[in-house]
């Protein structure tokens, strides 16, 4: 074996010695003791390595990223309807549902946000946490939809007219199943936020299908959600349902 | 999979595969929407793996697979002309001390694609070269060549950022405002 051989099969050796055993290496690693020099090269590969290593070790993953996972994962895990125990448990969740009446079907009826919105919503809180950063920021709401443009993502063609009288704080952009988000924060004039949510209402997300508005509550967030023309709206805030209304009108 | 086992596998794997998506993306939010899409596929199929203890191994597999499901309609796998490696690209040596995490995601997305996964597993997840190989579905011979190829290169990228903050580089078209007549 010679030198280029021995560098070619010793570039794969784990820096963390992993490999000391492996019968791959034992006659390069052999070499490499036999010739001064390239065991000098193996050493500084080797450091090399260790330092690449703990260096994209230290690379922060971003806010918010682990919870919007696990709320995926939740809407995706396939029901168990096989097992035998769940099929009985089911049933009998049903019959007492049914008991219940009309507290369940209430229930049912009422509307709930889709998965992506609920994401959406955790992107914001990130942000208004200080847990991520905007991707751009300005005060005046035309620059974020000029940058929003400009950088391909998701954007108004016209904001809504109550909400280009408030101060922009910023914008982010996001992915959600292979669909671009984007978000707009504003600052109200009673010093709360408010967002606004942009996408492409292409599937996944038929349920804004409709142009006409629809609110939902979800924890502390007051949500309305409609279509024009080819981008789906997400307009929420951190209080009652009245207080956005006002910024729809 | 309950939701606690899901949840254990989130937190056992979401960074490094964030990490993996980051050097072969474009952007933090790709990198983000490939982990996501990971683990989304992971709920919907990740009962049918058998073998619990190659969970890691199909979850880098399958993040893989997904950003070149994407690159398909944009670029084509770029051909790797295997060159006669130099003495000098075996010994250039940036320092290590002056260069930040962010500089070496910077080196490893210069790269071209076939160098930047190998890489990725080999620095992130210290994945052996069988392992790489299982993962990206090539043959060892050409993960060693990639690695051997690849951390080349990387060092040479590395070695350039270093020399172009040392000379604070001009953007061009401020270079063709004081170019000389004549």
């Amino acid at each position: 074996m010679d030198n280029r051989e021995a560098r070619f099969i010793l570039s794969a050796y784990r820096p963390g010695g992993q490999d000391a055993a492996d019968p791959q290496f034992y006659e390069a690693l052999a070499q490499a003791r036999r010739d001064p020099l390239l065991e000098r090269w193996f050493n500084d590969s080797v450091a090399f390595d260790r330092t690449v290593t703990e260096k994209l070790s230290a690379v922060e993953v971003p806010a918010g990223l682990r919870e919007s996972i696990l709320a995926g994962g939740k809407v995706s895990r396939p029901s168990p309807w096989t097992k035998p125990f769940v099929r009985w448990a089911i049933a009998a969740a049903l019959v007492l549902a049914a008991i219940a009446g009309s507290l369940v079907l209430r229930e049912a009826a009422k509307p709930r946000l889709a998965a992506w919105q609920t994401n959406a919503l955790s992107q914001v809180s990130a942000l208004v946490e200080g847990e991520s950063k905007f991707d751009a920021q300005s005060h005046n709401a035309g620059s974020l939809v000029a940058w929003l443009h400009a950088n391909r993502a998701s954007a108004a063609q016209k904001l809504p007219q109550n909400l280009e009288r408030l101060e922009s704080l910023g914008c982010k952009t996001f992915f959600w199943q292979g669909q671009p988000v984007s978000v707009i924060c504003f600052q109200r004039t009673d010093g709360g936020l408010i967002h606004l949510v942009m996408t492409n209402a292409s599937a996944p997300f038929n349920q804004a299908g409709k142009s006409e508005t629809k609110f939902v509550r979800q924890g502390n967030w007051a949500t309305a959600t409609w279509r024009d023309g080819t981008t789906v709206y997400m307009l929420a805030l951190e209080g009652p349902p009245d207080q956005l209304r006002s910024y729809l009108l | 999979m309950s939701a606690i086992d899901f949840q254990q596998l989130v937190d056992q794997h979401y960074v490094p595969l964030f990490r993996f998506g980051l050097t072969l993306a474009k952007s933090e939010a790709e990198a983000a929407d490939l982990t996501q899409q990971t683990f989304f596929l992971w709920a919907l199929k990740g009962h049918q793996l058998r073998d619990r203890t190659k969970a890691k191994s199909w979850l880098f597999t399958t993040l893989y697979r997904e950003f070149l499901n994407r690159r398909r309609h944009e670029v084509r796998f770029p051909h790797v002309e295997l060159e006669e490696l130099s003495e000098d690209d075996m010994s250039i040596s940036p320092n290590m001390n002056e260069v930040d995490s962010a500089a070496v995601v910077e080196a490893l997305r210069d790269l071209e694609e076939p160098f930047r996964a190998v890489l990725a597993l080999f620095y992130l997840e210290q994945f052996s070269y069988q392992e790489m190989a299982d993962a990206l579905e090539i043959p060892i011979g050409t993960v060693m060549s990639r690695l051997s190829r690849g951390k080349a290169q990387l060092r040479q990228r590395l070695v350039s950022k270093e020399e172009a903050a040392a000379r604070k580089i001009i953007p061009i078209a401020e270079e063709k405002g004081t170019s000389s007549h004549g």
